[in-house]
């Protein structure tokens, strides 16, 4: 009897933990579809297409396998000044710096294009952002 | 049950005042006007112009000479609404890819910067070709002045605005006869499809 209820408890601990989890990541979705919108999509389009070779695509690309995320979290706040390399094409028109972005805006942008155009839909949590962004080259 | 006939006569009517209507769809004329010595309307005109596109080849006035065009002020290094407005002329481009009658002139309001190998640069990334769509640079003071004078829109410098400039995202739609016929939000895909009818429109005329 007793190891059934606690089967059940552990049970339901463990789905309102996931759930929460993943009604964060939901929350950083809706929110970083409002930042990409404002910041990104510009030059990267809405549906992260990029501007022919003038800027970048997202969607489908190797980026989200080759480049480490928290390299990528530095990108969007402090820009990129180098040519970056996506899908084997060199772009070299430099990104500029968001430095109005907080770690938290660059945690929910993280995981609303990881969500639309990662294979690996994830939260990038507040706490990867905050360590992303302490270690920047 | 009787249907009711309408009469011809109420059908040649409604159809006249139809095609009334249509026909009084007309491109205002924009700007300054003035009254000529025969007392007729003088509508503004954009002046002579000359400037360097990224062909390292001159533009003026001659070359727009019966064409209509959509003029628009940019620079490449950008962050803000120029991405977006490029996008828009893309579509331009891409529309009126098989008529030699229109034509696109973006300046550039950072000519400092953006001379002519930055302008093959960037038009060479985005696919951009001359002459159905010049880039061009010159002495700042000359694109300034048309900018503001001649075609309407702000462009200025400012330290505080992001990227170092301030100036309107407009594209400014010119005619046969270089009168200035609309201007509409570059940034806003519906305003650039209004664009795009007002187009067509006027190269019936």
């Amino acid at each position: 009897m007793i190891n059934k209820f606690a089967i059940l408890g552990l049970m339901i601990i463990g789905i309102s933990c996931e759930s929460r989890e993943e009604i964060t990541r939901q929350q950083y979705v809706v929110e970083g579809m409002n930042l990409y919108q404002t910041n990104c999509a510009n030059c990267h389009q809405v549906d992260g297409s990029g501007l022919k070779d003038l800027y970048p695509p997202l969607a489908k690309t190797d980026l989200w396998q080759r480049i480490k995320m928290s390299e990528l979290a530095c990108i969007i706040k402090h820009g990129q000044k180098d040519s970056i390399r996506v899908n084997g094409k060199p772009y070299n028109a430099y990104m500029p710096a968001n430095p109005k972005l907080q770690a938290l805006d660059i945690a929910e942008l993280m995981t609303y294009m990881r969500e639309k155009w990662s294979p690996n839909k994830t939260i990038f949590s507040l706490d990867s952002a905050r360590y992303a962004l302490k270690n920047c080259p | 049950m009787q249907q009711k006939r309408i009469p011809l006569s109420k059908i040649v009517f409604v159809f006249l005042v139809v095609l009334g209507c249509q026909q009084e769809k007309k491109l205002p004329f924009l700007g300054p006007k003035e009254v000529g010595k025969q007392g007729d309307t003088l509508y503004h005109k954009i002046p002579d112009f000359k400037f360097l596109n990224q062909d390292s080849l001159w533009v003026s006035q001659k070359d727009m000479a019966g064409k209509i065009y959509v003029a628009d002020f940019f620079f490449t290094t950008c962050p803000t609404i120029c991405p977006t407005m490029k996008t828009q002329l893309l579509r331009i481009f891409d529309k009126f890819a098989e008529d030699d009658r229109v034509r696109i002139l973006s300046h550039t309001i950072d000519p400092e910067y953006d001379g002519v190998r930055v302008l093959k640069d960037y038009a060479k990334k985005l696919n951009i070709t001359s002459p159905r769509w010049n880039l061009v640079t010159g002495k700042k003071s000359d694109i300034y002045r048309l900018g503001e004078k001649s075609y309407m829109v702000t462009a200025q410098e400012d330290a505080n605005e992001e990227g170092g400039f301030v100036h309107s995202g407009a594209f400014i739609l010119v005619d046969q006869n270089r009168h200035v016929r609309g201007i509409y939000d570059g940034t806003k895909e519906e305003d650039v499809n209004h664009l795009i009818e007002d187009m067509t429109l006027l190269l019936k005329e």
